[in-house]
């Protein structure tokens, strides 16, 4: 397909959770998967904005006249989440962060912050609105394609989430109510299917590079479509990055063959077969008012030091002399820091040896042990074994494999052979096999050697040995 | 040409330029507040930029409608007072403030016609903390109107601060109340989807029309959900919560009724006073000014009690059955001998002083321990389980009205129900 010839025109908004504490209270972000221990049944009326109107899609919903039914468990909700305490004052470490993406995306912050109540009456907030606050404007990025501005990047709660819907209610959990949440809007300049995906690679990229909340929905992307001729759609809910480009691809083929119809701007939802299907009007502009029971922000960026970028940090671990897969691998886990700590303890060891033991061989021990991956613990004790020479580089899996099983580890059973011992073991090896040709042999050794001694080692001696 | 709040306006800034509609920000005039094409505000600092009016505000359209009446329906007189249940954004000030119009709490709950033909007007637009005595006069004195002009029942729209104050002293004042006067708040304000507002009056509407309660009662959620309102006694409730819809409890009492928002089905809880004929309204709307209310606390000091000489009365809230700091059990406390002193001078004085307890719930109780013996002794009175906030303004009811031999009989008598006898354990 032409984009060009199309006048495609495209624009991300990312919605990234902050870890830590929620925006206006002191509940932690832990979403609780305890049983709920309090439910409360509420209805929500439209409001005026500020301005007199009432917006669209509050209408819509209102229309409805649904009943929504709170559920929370009270590790992580307290009567701010069920609208029956005002905010508190904003949560400072969240702002930090959010001021800190602003920063690493070129935005310009604001003079001062002005949270507003988004007027949101589908009930996944049970105050009826949604706090927002506008935190920079004018950043942008560069990517393969050229220059994509930001217009705007905001600083916002979390909504409840939906557990079930029925004809006449819908219920939700709160325990997401609330967590700090950056969204992130790029202007419409995105050129095609690909450079979408590029774009929100490199957003996501950057949050992570600030210490964000990870896991299974705890960023999300929406992206605007529209072609000429066509009013934008809005297509939320996209599963993976990977999924953008042919669920644009698709959304582009829709909208032209409903070229000449009237049809309004509206909000899409990304459906797992690529398709989009039609989720409720576009809301407008006047669904804001001011939060009166937050004070604005002057806002002070002048402390924040701007972190460097994963990709930044994926270079300087390759310059360390590990893989650049390997580099990669680690900058995108959340085990970075665990990696420095490391390092810095265990000087004997190699950077590559030690990333390796972080990302790699937890998975290999899960798959061949069929055991729980060993956990940061175990691999601090692992490689502390390794670096003061008790164990053999060889013995590093089957000792995490011990470690996470449960058992407590005799390091002993590991210690590496001194090479004398070494080459007694094989000479008894060699003479209890009289007769094996050297394969065999080498096999017999390692089974009885491995762990103890560099398999190279092993090979090299049986090899002298052999006659 | 100059700016004002309204305007929209083009503001650049070292190059950028930033379209908007201004907004007040009265509290601080280093920076302008616009609201951007996006719907957000922000603040800019104003002595950066330069501001270029594009367009004068538009005339803003007030939406009036007609007063409908409908054949067969009750009328029902709303009465505005203010509070949170009529608030909304002000942005003279950018707080939430009391100024709905009448008009705007019909439009906005367009389901209370459907239940009654209302009237509609404005006795003040304030917050409920700033109310005096004089405030209850003329609610009361509106109350008589609406009576006198055969409405049905009254639903006094009232800030939630001192409601229960508004609801003793209109008791009260409002003798033999021949309609229900239902007061009703909100913890949310009306401009917000999750407001109490709406449910609160549409049960008190319900309770008016399908009941026949007279007398003066409070209409205020039940629990955290919007599932029932409870009725509550006048002169045995209280605000137990800053902030949650349901602050509102009885104490020492059961509510007067339920209502479920969702079937509308009225449920009564303890007995009530019925709508006659035989009832005449008699207001009795006087208060005495010089009545006091003074908390005990460790620590006392013989000032507080001394400067109420000259005042008619003062409720002691004192510790739990009735007790204040008056003995000196050992040198540490010999302070307390001068409350003691104090406290003797200010009853010889002529001030009637009557106690009520710190703990909410229960009764005081002058002869359990030494310490009640010993101020009733003194002659202070004790005030059963009546409540702190109504014993305050029985008082200042009662000296307004009555001689100081009648009144000082009379704080004992239970006159609106603002004793109960019989205390039962769910009532805690």
């Amino acid at each position: 397909m032409d984009y060009e010839k199309l006048v495609f025109r495209s624009g991300i908004e990312i919605h990234q959770q902050v870890d830590g504490k929620k925006l206006f209270c002191s509940c932690p972000t832990i979403n609780s998967q305890k049983e709920p221990d309090i439910r409360v049944e509420r209805k929500l009326r439209t409001t005026a904005s500020e301005l007199g109107k009432i917006d669209a899609a509050a209408q819509y919903e209102a229309g409805k006249n649904l009943k929504f039914i709170y559920e929370a468990n009270s590790e992580d909700c307290c009567l701010v989440e069920y609208d029956e305490e005002p905010p508190h004052a904003v949560n400072p470490n969240a702002l930090r962060t959010a001021l800190t993406v602003a920063l690493l995306l070129n935005a310009r912050i604001v003079d001062e912050i002005r949270f507003m109540r988004k007027i949101v009456i589908d009930g996944s907030n049970t105050s009826g609105f949604q706090r927002t606050a506008l935190i920079a404007t004018d950043g942008f990025i560069e990517t393969s394609k050229g220059k994509v501005l930001i217009p705007t990047i905001c600083l916002e709660e979390e909504a409840a989430q939906k557990v079930e819907a029925g004809k006449d209610f819908i219920r939700y959990r709160l325990d997401r109510l609330g967590i700090p949440l950056i969204e992130i809007g790029t202007d419409a300049s995105i050129k095609d299917p690909e450079h979408a995906k590029e774009v929100a690679a490199y957003l996501g990229m950057v949050l992570r590079s600030v210490g964000v909340k990870r896991g299974l929905g705890t960023i999300r992307q929406d992206l605007n479509v529209s072609i000429k001729g066509h009013p934008r759609v809005e297509i939320k809910g996209f599963q993976e990055l990977k999924s953008i480009p042919r669920t644009i691809e698709n959304e582009v083929k829709r909208q032209v063959s409903e070229a000449g119809k009237a049809t309004e701007p509206h909000v899409r939802k990304a459906e797992p077969d690529f398709t989009t299907s039609y989720l409720r009007p576009m809301p407008g502009a006047d669904r804001m008012y001011p939060e009166t029971d937050v004070l604005p922000i002057k806002p002070d960026a002048s402390s924040i030091t701007i972190p460097k970028l994963l990709t930044e940090r994926a270079e300087e671990m390759k310059g360390l002399g590990i893989s650049s897969e390997l580099s990669l691998q680690l900058v995108k886990s959340n085990k970075l820091v665990f990696f420095e700590s490391l390092s810095s303890e265990f000087k004997h060891l190699e950077p590559e040896i030690i990333a390796q033991t972080i990302i790699v061989t937890p998975k290999e021990v899960k798959k061949r042990f069929k055991s729980e991956e060993p956990s940061e613990d175990h691999i601090r004790l692992a490689l502390k074994a390794l670096d003061k020479g008790e164990i053999s580089k060889d013995a590093l899996v089957e000792v995490l494999a011990a470690l996470a099983s449960g058992k407590e580890a005799d390091l002993k059973k590991y210690a590496k052979l001194s090479e004398k011992e070494l080459d007694n073991q094989i000479k008894e090896i060699i003479k209890e096999n009289k007769g094996l040709p050297l394969n065999a042999l080498i096999g017999k050794a390692m089974e009885r050697l491995r762990g103890r001694a560099d398999g190279q080692l092993i090979v090299s001696i049986i090899k002298k040995l052999y006659k | 040409m100059s700016t004002s709040p309204g305007d929209r306006v083009r503001i650049s800034r070292q190059g950028d330029i930033i379209e908007g509609i201004l907004l007040p920000n009265p509290e601080d005039e280093a920076y302008l507040v616009v609201k951007l094409d996006n719907g957000y505000n922000i603040g800019i600092e104003a002595a950066k930029v330069e501001v270029k009016l594009l367009t004068k505000t538009p005339e803003r359209p007030h939406p009036e409608e007609a007063a409908r009446q409908t054949k067969g329906l009750p009328s029902i007189a709303i009465l505005h007072t203010g509070g949170t249940i009529a608030s909304q954004v002000d942005y003279e000030t950018g707080g939430v403030t009391p100024r709905f119009t009448p008009q705007d709490i019909l439009n906005k709950f367009p389901e209370l016609r459907e239940l009654a033909n209302i009237d509609s007007w404005l006795i003040s637009a304030m917050w409920s903390e700033d109310m005096r005595f004089e405030h209850y006069k003329i609610m009361a004195r509106e109350v008589k109107r609406c009576v006198d002009k055969g409405y049905s029942g009254v639903v006094i729209t009232h800030g939630t601060d001192t409601m229960a104050y508004s609801a003793a002293a209109l008791s009260f004042i409002l003798e033999d109340v021949p309609i229900p006067v239902i007061l009703v708040g909100a913890q949310r304000s009306s401009d917000r989807g999750s407001t109490d507002a709406a449910m609160n009056l549409i049960c008190a509407f319900e309770f008016i029309t399908k009941t026949d309660f007279c007398g003066v009662a409070i209409c205020m959620h039940q629990s955290m959900a919007d599932d029932t309102c409870i009725i509550l006694p006048p002169c045995k409730t209280r605000k137990m919560h800053s902030s949650r819809r349901d602050a509102f409890k009885p104490i020492n009492q059961k509510p007067i009724a339920r209502i479920h928002y969702g079937s509308r089905k009225i449920e009564f809880l303890s007995d009530y006073a019925k709508r006659g004929s035989a009832r005449k309204l008699m207001l009795k709307d006087k208060f005495e000014e010089k009545v006091g209310l003074l908390k005990a606390h460790p620590n006392m000091s013989p000032q507080e009690f001394g400067f109420y000489k000259g005042y008619k009365a003062l409720v002691i809230e004192a510790y739990a059955l009735g007790h204040v700091p008056i003995d000196a059990p050992n040198d540490a406390a010999l302070p307390n001998l001068e409350n003691a002193k104090a406290l003797a001078e200010l009853i010889a004085s002529g001030c009637a002083v009557v106690i009520t307890s710190q703990c909410i719930y229960g009764r005081v109780h002058s002869h359990v321990y030494s310490k009640g013996i010993e101020l009733k002794k003194m002659g202070a009175i004790y005030a059963d389980d009546l409540l702190t906030e109504t014993a305050f303004i029985k008082l200042a009811w009662l000296f307004g009205n009555y001689g100081r031999e009648d009144a000082i009989k009379l704080i004992t008598q239970n006159l609106r129900g603002e004793f109960n006898p019989r205390l039962l354990p769910e009532e805690f």
